[in-house]
């Protein structure tokens, strides 16, 4: 790896003029989606952010829609909401995820791949149906999983399982079950592309499976690990469907304002506030970009000379 | 009783009409009844415990330009008030599409409720007091008299609590909590409302006492916060457990409510006036619901519209022990009277529960008005929740009124506490 980053250094040039022949040749592989991309994404952020800085009859005011909403007394709990939430969401979902893909890994044999279709099989559900299936395993009156309700967190009735409390930490339990398959998916193949020479040569220097799982393994998959990191994070920060169906589920129990994308949908259509609403969405695009723009610089995502 | 054939009506072409499971019934028979008119029948939750569905569903509309239904149904009594103004102006003015000889049929209350800025926005398919729902039954079998006075009613909640645990007088947990206690006890949490102006303020004693009396009854399980709507509820003191021995509540409860959603067994329930505070008088009551009927401002068939409204309150009404039965007090007087006779006569209820509904429709406390933010939720998620964790509804009071007063300023009211 040395080696090649010194080979990188010297033929910095040349590299860049391949590179910008590669672009224009990769052109047309990303063109199927480029019209979705700004149909769907570029333009409703533009749009998004024209809303934000405007009034509803367009005159420009500056951050005045944002201070607003930041005064909004259901501001701070959904973004503390959101917060706890992401947290909680992240990190175990980047710490079982790669221990669980790495583990799969080390034991290759037939019993693999019966295991990653089993830990696929939760996220084939998608979001909503997803939290139906869990309404029924929070309820203790029904819920299979009664016994862990009843006697580690006390709950003998819905409303007790759903107390505000245990909301992060269940929404986050509900996106790691349904998310957290198909990642360990994607972190095998990434596994797999590691040259089996490179574990092999490890092996003879005398590392154990501990060693090639942490030396080797682990920082050769950093990128997808970091790719993972930025679209989750911005997932997480998103979150809508599952407290808006919780809030429908339980009659009004859970607020339906509890994250910020929900603020922001009360605020477009329960208000009529859709600027106001915009200036929420663009808090949110920024804490994302941030978010992405740290997690690219410090993990070398586009880097390639490694 | 079928319902008596409608007056040659002269309805025709496209009806797109959103009503809730339990309306269905209703627009269906219309449909049967008027083969002329093209219907569209969409069911949808009702807005229910103070959902907003309609609210961005109509915002939506508005956006779009286009989409809205003709005629809407909804659960919320509230829904009406904002319908009929800006940013939503949604509500079309019934009183010049349905003749006054009918819509005069209404209580005058009603009708208030159902009045925005001079103009009739809706028209109230029941009537909704709280009275007491009783379960005879279980009364005479452990020797209790029925509590006259709320100050009965904690009493006897305190023996039951010691005599027979695990029955209850009553429940803390539904979303219109509110509007059970504190509405009938003329407690001030949506008052003096003019315009964008509104009183709020949980600390007055109105409030308070009741808070007070209800505290101890939470505390000893006679009133659980739990709705009655929860599966644990009917679960806990419905059907074969049998353990509701009294519950204030609304009209419509009836037997739709004790039958249908809790399974109690027929000949124990009946229904007694609403407990009084005290010797206050005259008792006050609350209201809880109400469906009320709103036309499109924007249908291109207000003809159709119109006498939909008229058929589905003023002739509806199947056979009372049918599932398709009318379950609410209806507002149009020759209809309720009709209803009257026909829930007397319902085999379901242990005693005739019709004249304690009569007389409670007249005590609705005039001094909580309808606003346009929904207050139910606030209830739910501030006070539910802290009384599900074990908190004193006493001590949650500040909280909820807090509460109630950032709803009614996000919505644009100014809030007072006087």
């Amino acid at each position: 790896m040395q080696a090649t980053r010194k080979r990188g250094l010297h033929a910095g040039g040349a590299q860049r003029k391949r590179d910008q022949g590669a672009a224009w040749r990769g052109l047309p592989f990303v063109l199927p989606y480029l019209p979705f991309l700004i149909l769907f994404g570029i333009l409703p952020a533009i749009y998004a952010l024209s809303l934000a800085f405007t009034t509803s009859k367009g005159k420009f005011i500056g951050l005045k829609n944002f201070t607003k909403t930041a005064n909004d007394y259901r501001f701070g709990p959904a973004f503390e909401h959101v917060f706890l939430y992401t947290s909680v969401w992240l990190i175990s979902l980047i710490v079982f995820v790669v221990g669980l893909a790495l583990m799969l890994h080390s034991r290759a044999s037939k019993a693999t791949s019966t295991f990653r279709f089993l830990y696929y099989i939760p996220g084939a559900l998608a979001g909503a149906a997803s939290v139906l299936v869990w309404l029924f395993m929070l309820d203790p009156a029904v819920s299979p999983a009664r016994f862990l309700l009843e006697h580690v967190f006390g709950s003998t009735l819905f409303v007790q399982a759903i107390a505000p409390g245990h909301l992060p930490f269940i929404f986050a339990m509900i996106a790691f079950w349904t998310g957290a398959g198909g990642w360990i998916v994607v972190l095998y193949g990434a596994l797999n592309t590691i040259p089996p020479d490179l574990e092999e040569a490890a092996r003879i220097d005398g590392a154990g499976a501990w060693t090639i799982a942490l030396r080797l393994k682990l920082p050769m998959i950093r990128k997808w690990i970091a790719y993972m990191g930025i679209l989750s994070f911005a997932t997480g920060t998103q979150l809508f469907v599952e407290p808006q169906l919780v809030n429908q589920a339980s009659l009004g129990f859970v607020p339906d304002t509890w994250s910020a994308n929900q603020l922001a949908y009360q605020l477009a259509f329960r208000y009529g506030k859709f600027n106001e609403a915009a200036a929420v969405s663009v808090d949110l695009l920024l804490i994302g970009l941030i978010a992405a723009v740290l997690i690219v610089t410090r993990t070398g995502l586009f880097r390639k000379e490694d | 009783m079928s319902s008596p054939a409608a007056p040659t009506s002269t309805a025709s072409g496209n009806l797109t009409v959103w009503v809730d499971a339990v309306r269905l019934p209703d627009a269906k028979a219309y449909q049967a009844a008027h083969p002329n008119v093209k219907m569209t029948i969409v069911t949808f939750d009702g807005d229910g415990n103070g959902a907003t569905g309609l609210q961005t569903k109509i915002q939506l509309w508005n956006k779009a330009g286009s989409g809205w239904p003709d005629v809407i149904f909804s659960e919320q009594v509230n829904d009406p008030v904002w319908m009929a103004q800006q940013p939503f102006d949604f509500a079309a003015d019934m009183g010049s599409l349905i003749s006054k000889d009918i819509t005069s049929q209404w209580p005058a209350t009603s009708l208030g409720q159902c009045t925005v800025g001079g103009k009739l926005v809706c028209l109230q398919d029941n009537l909704a007091p709280n009275v007491l729902w009783v379960n005879q039954k279980l009364m005479t079998q452990f020797g209790y008299t029925v509590p006259k006075t709320w100050q009965d009613w904690q009493a006897l909640g305190q023996k039951v609590a010691t005599e027979h645990p695990g029955y209850i007088i009553g429940n803390s947990g539904d979303s219109y909590g509110a509007w059970t206690y504190f509405w009938g006890n003329q407690c001030p949490l949506e008052s003096n409302v003019s315009g964008t102006k509104v009183t709020i303020n949980a600390a007055d004693t109105h409030c308070t006492e009741m808070a007070t009396l209800l505290d101890p009854l939470i505390k000893n399980g006679t009133a659980p916060p739990l709705g009655i709507f929860s599966p644990d509820f009917a679960k806990k003191y419905g059907g074969a457990t049998d353990k509701v021995l009294l519950m204030p509540g609304p009209a419509w409860y009836a037997q739709d409510v004790f039958g249908g959603t809790l399974h109690i067994p027929a000949g124990e329930m009946t229904a007694t006036t609403p407990l009084q505070w005290g010797t206050d008088s005259p008792i006050t009551t609350g209201q809880i619901g109400g469906g009320p009927w709103i036309i499109s401002k924007h249908s291109a068939n207000t003809a159709a519209a119109a006498d939909f409204v008229q058929w589905s309150t003023t002739s509806f009404n199947p056979d009372p022990t049918s599932k398709d039965a009318r379950p609410g007090l209806p507002g149009y007087a020759p209809l309720q009277a009709l209803w009257l006779a026909g829930l007397a006569k319902n085999p379901y209820f242990a005693a005739d529960p019709s004249p304690a509904l009569k007389a409670a429709a007249g005590l609705i406390w005039q001094g909580w008005q309808l606003v346009t933010y929904p207050d139910q939720p606030v209830w739910t998620n501030t006070v539910v929740t802290g009384l599900v964790a074990g908190k004193t509804l006493t001590s949650l009071m500040p909280a909820f009124g807090k509460a109630l007063g950032q709803a009614a300023k996000a919505a644009g009211y100014t809030v007072a506490t006087s």
